[in-house]
């Protein structure tokens, strides 16, 4: 981990509100691993604004590498107005991202929307370690396809879905994986995306035992694992996004609350005080 | 430059002034990576407990307008794990080192103070009696002139070391709180933590929280805390710790100014982990920018 000024060396609008930038930084593009992030000090002149965490999207080898945003509030507002050769305040790379073994052989990519950001990087290593790889792709419509070109080039078959039927599969990826998981079979599936995409298939994965490993998304403060505040629940107690995850094993996760409650009465090391604290305020 | 920023919090030696807030540094091991941790006054380690405390549900975080909102609810691995992992990582370094416990009870309190005055290299303890996360123990000490006149009894009861407490903002008499603390024995009075606020998602109508409340620290709170500072300087003769929404070497300036002799800085070393290092630097310069030769010209010096 370190912080650094990273000079802006490329920048693009991929789609309407989608921006692409490349950073150099020879340290993080040769320690960044697939899955980790960045903690970015978006420029603004607002005054206080918290760091904001981007998926590592893509890595130059040993020169730069490169974030893929999509423009949501204040802080990837400002983000989309910096210039080429303006410096970005960065601290990475950040957390714990996909984890793979040695002998994997296939493997199952699913994004959604904006997932594709850590999942191209990961796409990239996988090539390097010849893993055969599907990726599997959600998006609204046809218009909106980030990414797809470069994940057909990098995967053996690539499978598209879009909400509206305007290309590939009429529905969600989470459909599209349940109507062909059984012919696909992966050893392991990563998946990023809204959280009730990854939710299903993570349900999915369950039934057809094959092994799952998704990006989640939280508020993040320090984003280094000091102020606890980016607590996911799993079934061993509270772990950090940002230095435990953000990629966790949907074996570990616990997704809402009644999930909570089961996950702390099987006795996940949390104590139920933590609980019951909940329905008093403060 | 030849200005002298070291100050002594009735028996802690620091070279100079500026400390982390408790909670926002950990043990100090991440930040070790991003800064030079022997330049700091001093390291405060997280709020530890007498056994593990898992924390509040998320979400945990909000930011909010010049500042945020934060319902960690104490998580930590208790005070043996701290004992064992985090303080001898912190013990590596040439800065005194304080302890800052919470407990649930008068005896918590009195416990963790027996156990750490026997521990070689803890420079002092400091009470959290303000966390507004927790249910029992936290604030309800810290608002009541009365309990936090007895859990400072009790802990200087129980401990040689240097004894801080550390005061809430969410009450209406702060010189109160600071003159029963001080009466009972506390050798250094640090404030604020964080003060109680909500903010609520207008498209879900839920709260940003999972614990519904939770503390509000940044820049928001700093007016409210250097008028505390002020506030306590005036009604008690201990040394201070200033602490609320500093970001960099004026805003540290205007605590001194109101009395404080020393300031930890929480939220900042979120955004900028050399904050700490750069209000260093930054006091140096203001000083001699100003003429002065030692940090102890300007405390308490605001002219009214
Ligand atoms: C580990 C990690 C990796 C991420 N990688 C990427 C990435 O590669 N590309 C990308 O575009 N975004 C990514 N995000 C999300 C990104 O951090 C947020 O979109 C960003 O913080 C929003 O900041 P803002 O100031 O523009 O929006 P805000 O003004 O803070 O919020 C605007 C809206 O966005 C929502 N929002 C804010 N932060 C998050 C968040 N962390 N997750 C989900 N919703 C959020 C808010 O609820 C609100 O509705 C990642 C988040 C995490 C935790
Ligand atoms: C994420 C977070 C965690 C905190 N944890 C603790 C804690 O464990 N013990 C404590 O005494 N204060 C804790 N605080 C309060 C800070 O030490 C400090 O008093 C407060 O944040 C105000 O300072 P600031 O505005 O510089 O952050 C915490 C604050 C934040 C933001
Ligand atoms: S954001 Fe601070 S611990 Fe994860």
């Amino acid at each position: 981990m370190l912080q650094i000024k990273a000079d802006i060396i490329g920048k693009e609008e991929v789609m309407p509100g989608v921006f692409n930038l490349i950073l150099v930084s020879p340290e993080i593009s040769r320690n960044a691993r697939p899955g980790q992030f960045v903690h970015v000090l978006c420029p603004t002149d607002d005054g206080f604004m918290l760091r904001r965490p981007f998926s590592i999207h893509r890595v130059v080898p040993g020169r730069a590498f490169e974030i893929l945003f999509q423009v949501v509030g204040k802080g990837t507002e400002a983000l989309s107005r910096v210039k080429i050769h303006d410096t970005l305040d960065i601290i990475g790379p950040l957390g714990t991202g996909f984890k793979y073994s040695e002998d994997i052989r296939s493997a199952l990519l699913i994004a959604g929307g904006l997932g594709v950001a850590p999942l191209l990087f990961l796409a990239e290593e996988l090539v390097e370690r010849q893993v055969l790889f599907y990726p599997m792709l959600g998006y609204k419509t046809k218009t909106q396809m980030l990414r797809y070109i470069d994940f057909k080039r990098l995967g053996k078959k690539t499978y598209a879905a879009t909400e509206d039927g305007s290309f590939g599969h009429e529905g969600t990826v989470a459909d599209l994986l349940n109507r062909t998981v059984h012919n696909i079979r992966p050893e392991i599936i990563y998946a990023c995306g809204p959280v009730g995409m990854l939710k299903k298939i993570s349900e999915t994965a369950d039934e057809f035992g094959i092994e799952c490993q998704v990006s989640l998304e939280t508020k993040m403060a320090c984003g280094i694992g000091v102020c606890l505040g980016c607590a996911c629940v799993t079934r061993r107690g509270y772990k950090m996004a940002c230095k435990d995850g953000p990629v966790f094993n949907t074996r570990d996760i616990l997704w809402g609350a009644e999930d909570y409650e089961k996950g702390l009465a099987n006795g996940c090391g949390c104590d139920n005080e933590a609980l019951s604290e909940t329905d008093s305020a403060g | 430059m030849s200005v002298n920023l070291s100050v002594n919090l009735s028996g802690i030696k620091m070279k100079n002034p500026v400390m982390p807030a408790s909670g926002t540094f950990g043990a100090g091991r991440e930040f070790s990576e991003l800064i030079d941790i022997n330049r700091l006054g001093a390291l405060v380690a997280k709020t530890v407990t007498l056994k593990p405390r898992d924390g509040n549900i998320p979400p945990r975080l909000c930011e909010v307008s010049s500042g945020m909102l934060n319902s960690i609810g104490l998580q930590n691995e208790g005070i043996d794990h701290f004992l064992k992992h985090d303080f001898p990582f912190m013990r590596e370094f040439d800065v005194p080192i304080i302890v800052n416990i919470a407990g649930n009870s008068l005896e918590e309190y009195a416990q963790l103070c027996r156990e750490l005055d026997r521990v070689e290299g803890v420079s002092g303890i400091e009470l959290n009696i303000s966390c507004p996360n927790i249910k029992a123990g936290g604030i309800a000490f810290g608002a009541s002139s009365k309990l936090a006149e007895q859990v400072t009894a009790a802990a200087r009861y129980n401990t040689q070391l240097p004894l801080i407490v550390k005061l809430t903002p969410n009450v209406y008499n702060i010189s109160k709180i600071a003159r029963a603390v001080t009466s009972a024995g506390a050798d250094v009075i640090s404030l604020i933590n964080t003060m109680v606020g909500m903010s609520i998602d207008t498209n879900t109508f839920k709260p940003n929280l999972g614990n519904i409340t939770g503390g509000l620290s940044g820049p928001a709170i700093k007016p409210i805390a250097v008028r505390m500072v002020w506030e306590v300087a005036q009604s008690v003769k201990i040394p201070i710790i200033g602490i609320g929404g500093i970001s960099n070497a004026l805003d540290a300036v205007e605590f001194f100014l109101a009395g404080a002799t020393a300031i930890a800085v929480g939220t900042a070393n979120f955004i900028n982990p050399t904050t700490m290092t750069d209000i260093i630097s930054g006091l140096e310069a203001y000083l001699v920018e100003k003429g002065f030769t030692d940090i102890s010209q300007i405390i308490g010096k605001v002219k009214t």
